[in-house]
């Protein structure tokens, strides 16, 4: 095979691709990066048999085939070269990278070794404008489990929104790792911007689909039920996932009906109250203390061993003054991921979960369950 | 059935842990297992297609050879994606698992007071203007007198305007961004930015209002660097629709060591002043603040504390004192009682006025000589003070009239009594001599 393309073009989706390749694969092929010459363009893929990442890029004087090289060195030495343009010419057993007076040559493995991404896309779900589902996604993906083996809660529920008065449907995007619920209505902006059917898909999936920056605009989901499998497209590129096939615990029945406490704030200042009490936290499970009181949130913590501290947030309640205890790196993780300055905290009591919403935006929600504290 | 062909792919997958590497065998054949086994064809499931891809390419001979040495039957392979059984005993957490405890609400902002509202608000001829425009800014934000500028003496109830506004807007619309502050409060958050180097952030804060209030604004004053922040926030604001709300002791181009271009901006708007309250007002506001207190005050003890000082503030201590004097002593409130409560507190301040002062303050407003006081000349600007000062040492230190005819280079207690009269009259029709009188009057208790 025989390609010439721009070496920014190659860089970017290189980065992309090292995504999906394996951090400590046990199979050598797991760690290479497959490239083939087909129709005018260099398609690229990666894969860790868990998810799988594919992309093309349109190259000059082509000459068809495949091989699949090293992805570390290959990355790292491309990402070293100030060429404009790179030739790439594989002979037998070997790539050559040429590029103004760098001549590189990887030895290259069989391309058969490479695992399929997938056999066929399947059937066209939903096509959703990507800036807006990427931004939603922010909202909600964070909160789901790392924890591989707890399955259905290391997902995210894409499901079909409930009709409401105003007529909009949209989808809702809901994670949680049983600490914590994040849900977003994301809302329509057209015809099949709403998912058809409920789907659960790994974070990790749709942690490459937040990454993912294409000239498009549309990002559109794929999916093969017979082969449990999710396709995200966008653009030039896909990124390949399965369906999690577990049951997503029902988050309807523990969302608040009622609310005592409505307490509105400032974004950053909250953020940096809650980072500097979560330096004296560290050695006491994280728990940092939040104090209701008619015209500010204080903010506390302390550690038996080093001290403790306390922050004033000013803020505006309405309702009763009220206490509630968090493990920091929740609140931590809800502020810094969402965008917007004014949110508000509605709680019940000191056992019940607090929820943090949006000043003015009543698709997102954010259920935190608080830490059982004395005093 | 399950049972067999679990123990048959367990044999299987022995067979095949011992042939190929531990890398393949880990990372393709750890989460697979046989679905079914009918008549030959054995379906082996697997998580992903990328797996089963592989497992179809490298390893389907020894798959099939697997199956059948241990099932001694011909078989042919059917792979499926599945995902492996997830861990069915832990629970979803605490979020889903914990019982709830089932538990109602008003308004505030920070730094308003709450009681602080245009319904409690005493209104009378010198603050109609103003409370009328207030009223109205509250319910057209940004829309018609931006910025509304208050300026008036101690004590008149600008902050009282201010902080009514706020919550008027609040109550209509809690999401409403509202920021109310004092001009100290301001300059410090400005120098705290600056300490900090976070001024991207106080920016932000005031930037993103749409209600800035502003309280004592005059004590910017000589201070720079927060006189540009205002002004670039004060246009910012301006430019997007938000309304700003400012207070000072007197009016914007009176404010000395203020940028000019601000103090433009400031009178830009509508500007309004709150004079000093009359009687009424008093006697009104004193109505308010006992209902305040939950007392009952009689209209005469109202309009006797009324009587005695000025500025609204005062006006409530004193109240507080002859309601705290009637709780103690577990007695309605009367004339009596009030006389009692505050006999002493009066008693002093007239003690230390004394005549000369009187006469003294009184040509100093005025701008003329003692000596021309004292002295026989008539010009109309003479006259008034001279007038002036009869009144207020009748009224102020209570002397005798022939005694004032002394004191002013000895004129006739007729004179005395006809000039007294004369003030008395225009200042119970709220002529601008009443301003006067108050303004001289604040001076003599300092």
């Amino acid at each position: 095979m025989k390609a010439t393309l721009r070496t920014e073009d190659l860089q970017k989706k290189l980065t992309l691709l090292q995504h999906g390749v394996s951090q400590r694969a046990q199979l050598p092929i797991l760690l290479n990066i497959y490239l083939e010459v087909t129709g005018g363009k260099l398609l690229l893929r990666s894969t860790d048999l868990e998810i799988g990442i594919e992309t093309t890029i349109i190259v000059t004087d082509p000459e068809e085939g495949a091989v699949t090289v090293p992805a570390k060195p290959f990355s790292e030495l491309v990402s070293a070269l100030s060429g404009e343009v790179i030739t790439l010419d594989s002979k037998e057993g070997s790539i050559q990278v040429l590029s103004k007076k760098t001549k590189s040559v990887f030895q290259t493995t069989v391309k058969d070794e490479f695992p399929r991404l997938y056999l066929e896309k399947g059937e066209k779900v939903a096509i959703i404008p990507i800036e807006r589902f990427q931004k939603d996604l922010g909202y909600v993906v964070f909160a789901a489990s790392t924890d591989t083996t707890r399955v259905n809660l290391s997902g995210v529920l894409l499901k079909p929104g409930e009709a409401t008065a105003t007529g909009k449907q949209g989808t809702l995007l809901v994670a949680t790792d049983g600490y914590r619920l994040s849900l977003k209505h994301t809302s329509d902006s057209g015809p099949s911007s709403q998912i058809e059917t409920s789907l659960l898909i790994p974070a990790r999936v749709l942690r490459e689909v937040l990454a993912l920056r294409e000239g498009t605009e549309d990002i559109s989901i794929f999916v093969a039920k017979e082969q449990n499998q999710v396709i995200f497209s966008l653009g030039e590129t896909l990124v390949v996932g399965r369906v999690i096939d577990a049951s997503f615990p029902s988050y309807e029945k523990i969302l608040p009906t009622d609310v005592a406490s409505t307490i509105f704030f400032d974004k950053e200042e909250m953020l940096k109250a809650v980072r500097m009490c979560s330096i004296f936290a560290r050695d006491a499970a994280n728990i940092i203390k939040f104090s209701l009181r008619k015209d500010k949130i204080i903010v506390s913590s302390q550690a038996a061993s080093l001290g403790e501290n306390t922050v004033e947030v000013e803020a505006s309640l309405q309702g009763e003054e009220n206490e509630i205890a968090f493990n920091a790196r929740y609140v931590l993780d809800i502020l810094g991921n969402i965008q917007d300055d004014d949110i508000y905290l509605e709680m019940t009591g000191p056992l019940n979960p607090g929820v943090f919403k949006i000043k003015g935006d009543d698709s997102f929600l954010h259920l935190i369950m608080p830490i059982r504290v004395q005093g | 059935m399950d049972n067999l062909q679990k123990v048959l792919w367990q044999e299987v997958l022995t067979d095949l842990k011992s042939s190929v590497t531990k890398a393949n065998f880990i990372t393709l054949f750890q989460n697979t297992s046989l679905e079914s086994f009918e008549e030959g064809i054995a379906t082996v499931s697997a998580p992903s297609m990328m797996i089963i891809d592989m497992l179809q390419k490298r390893f389907s001979e020894e798959l099939k050879e697997a199956l059948e040495k241990h099932s001694g039957r011909a078989v042919s392979l059917l792979f499926i994606p599945k995902a492996p059984p997830s861990n069915t005993t832990q629970k979803d957490g605490p979020l889903f698992t914990e019982e709830r405890q089932v538990k109602p609400f008003i308004g505030h902002l920070p730094r308003v007071r709450p009681d602080y509202t245009f319904q409690n608000f005493a209104v009378s001829g010198s603050n109609q203007l103003a409370f009328v425009s207030a009223s109205t800014i509250a319910k057209n934000m940004g829309q018609i007198y931006n910025p509304f500028f208050i300026y008036g003496p101690v004590g008149v109830g600008k902050t009282h305007l201010m902080h009514a506004i706020a919550n008027d807007v609040y109550q209509k619309n809690p999401e409403r961004k509202i920021v109310c502050l004092t001009s100290e409060e301001f300059t410090n958050e400005v120098v705290d930015a600056i300490r900090t180097n976070d001024t991207a952030r106080m920016k932000k804060k005031f930037r993103s209002s749409e209600l800035l209030l502003i309280d004592d604004i005059q004590f910017i004053e000589g201070k720079e660097k927060v006189q540009e922040e205002l002004f670039h926030t004060f246009n910012f604001l301006i430019d997007n629709g938000a309304q700003i709300c400012l207070s000072s002791d007197r009016p914007p181009q009176e404010i000395k060591r203020l940028e000019a271009r601000l103090s433009s901006r400031f009178a830009g708007g509508l500007t309004v002043d709150i004079g000093a309250p009359d009687l009424e007002l008093k006697t009104a506001i004193l109505g308010i603040k006992a209902l305040k207190y939950g007392a009952s005050l009689p209209n005469e003890v109202a309009l006797y504390l009324a009587e005695q000082v000025q500025d609204t503030r005062s006006l409530e201590g004193l109240l507080l004192r002859v309601i705290t004097q009637a709780t103690t002593m577990d007695v309605p409130i009367s004339l009596e009682l009030a006389k009692k409560a505050l006999g002493h507190m009066i008693e002093e301040k007239r003690t230390h006025l004394h005549a000369d002062d009187v006469i003294a303050t009184v040509c100093d407003y005025y701008q003329v000589k003692t000596t021309q006081l004292k002295g026989p000349k008539r010009d109309a600007s003479l006259v008034k003070a001279r007038q002036v000062c009869m009144y207020l040492l009748k009224t102020e230190l209570d002397i005798t009239l022939s005694e004032i005819g002394n004191l002013l280079g000895g004129r006739d207690h007729t004179t005395i009594m006809y000039g007294v009269e004369k003030i008395h009259a225009l200042v119970e029709n709220k002529a601008r001599i009443h301003e006067d009188i108050t303004g001289i009057t604040k001076l003599l208790q300092r």
